[in-house]
């Protein structure tokens, strides 16, 4: 075959991004893939066209020996990465999830100090309900300017509501703006706003947000700032 | 439940500086979607495990790979585990006989958000501009896991017609969706 004529490289990648290239075929075609970047990008743009499809696809909780299974094979340490039910919900996890975030941003600002430009994002804060439950994320754009701030899963709230979002540095709350609850629409707070050393916090208000400036329905999740922003 | 964009790619850059807290939230967060994707194409749990179990092992390894200026997270982890399920699946023997395909041919995918489902009503456009019996050749195939011998089987034609059907598509799909 003649893997430099275009056309034949087109569709191999879109053949085996379909997955009905014979078994064969289909390993002679990933030697190739390894040692051309071109062809990859190919077959990177195929997935993009079907992927659509998979986004959609219905969730099916796999059997905990699978995690069990790549845990063995990694060696990863247990006690960082237990898989027990719950656990992404103990506080006990997040509170390891935390400190290796604090050690993750000294990296970033590293990083980013290294190499300008594109910035990876920066988690700011991980806001968790009473139970310790993670509810939202506030992620920098590791440059200043702003912080987005987004729940992880879409989160239920009724029109006759609103999630606020609040500044806390000193013990007074400033509020910031009001939340979306689907995850692809942050709200955008200017970096500047939130208090390196303080906390967020979001409470329920009623729809409009809370009419005295200050906090009047319950505080629902909280997170304290683990990196400046700015 | 969709978990947030920017928050996976931020897993992923932590699981590639070898976080294992990171990639542990990293697997819950999206096992569950791509144990659905990889049963989908295997027809049976225990090709779709053993896929699963491989695809988190290569997301460890080559976490640095993924660029974020090249795609979602959820995307670069859907290759993997599609990879993963096919290569599992063509080195077995044949599936087992009178496999369920569920009904994906009308109603492709619940968009799980606002910009995924413009992409997905395009696919849906061009797909729907494939005649009948080529469309579930390619949805099939992409959907299900069928190889081209099976898929002929299936749609009751020979293996040349259903090679035919399928370049034929996948050509028109590109212009299609391109344009």
């Amino acid at each position: 075959m003649r893997y430099d004529d275009a056309e034949l490289r087109e569709k191999l990648a879109a053949e085996y991004v379909l997955g009905t290239m014979p078994a064969l075929v289909r390993r002679r075609f990933e030697r190739l893939l390894a040692a051309d970047p071109k062809l990859r990008r190919e077959v990177e743009d195929w997935h993009a066209r079907f992927d659509p499809i998979d986004h959609g696809a219905p969730v099916r909780e796999p059997p905990a020996r699978v995690w069990r299974a790549v845990e063995r094979r990694l060696a990863l340490p247990r006690d960082s990465a237990v898989a027990r039910p719950g656990w992404l919900g103990s506080l006990a996890f997040w509170r390891g999830a935390t400190l290796s975030a604090t050690a993750l941003a000294a990296a970033v600002i590293l990083y980013v100090a290294v190499r300008p430009a594109p910035s990876p994002a920066t988690v700011v804060a991980i806001l968790t309900d009473d139970t310790g439950a993670p509810g939202w994320v506030a992620l920098g754009n590791g440059r200043g300017g702003s912080v987005e701030v987004a729940p992880v899963h879409q989160v239920a709230l009724d029109a006759a509501h609103a999630f606020e979002l609040w500044a806390i540095a000193g013990g007074t709350p400033h509020p910031l703006g009001l939340l979306q609850p689907e995850p692809g629409h942050p709200l955008a707070v200017e970096a500047g706003l939130v208090p390196a050393k303080g906390m967020l916090a979001i409470s329920l208000e009623p729809a409009g947000g809370s009419p005295t400036g200050l906090p009047t329905g319950p505080v629902q999740y909280k997170g304290k700032v683990l990196i400046s922003a700015r | 439940m969709t978990a947030s964009p920017l928050l996976l790619q931020e897993l992923l850059r932590q699981t590639a500086v070898g976080d294992a807290a990171a990639f542990a939230a990293l697997y819950k967060q999206t096992a569950g979607k791509l144990f659905g994707i990889a049963i989908r194409i295997a027809g049976r749990g225990e090709v779709a495990e053993d896929a699963l179990q491989e695809c988190f092992v290569l997301v460890w390894q080559r976490a640095g790979d993924y660029d974020p200026l090249r795609g979602a997270a959820m995307s670069w982890l859907i290759a993997i585990i599609r990879n993963c399920t096919i290569d599992r699946l063509r080195r077995r023997a044949r599936r087992p006989e009178g496999h369920a395909v569920e009904d994906a041919l009308d109603r492709l995918a619940a968009p799980d958000s606002a910009a995924k489902g413009a992409e997905l009503r395009a696919l849906e456009h061009c797909l729907g501009e494939l005649g009948e019996q080529p469309r579930q050749a390619v949805l099939l195939a992409y959907v299900h896991g069928l190889t081209r011998e099976e898929l002929a089987v299936r749609l009751a034609v020979p293996v040349g017609t259903v090679k035919s059907w399928i370049r034929r598509s996948l050509d028109r799909l590109k212009r299609c969706l391109d344009r």
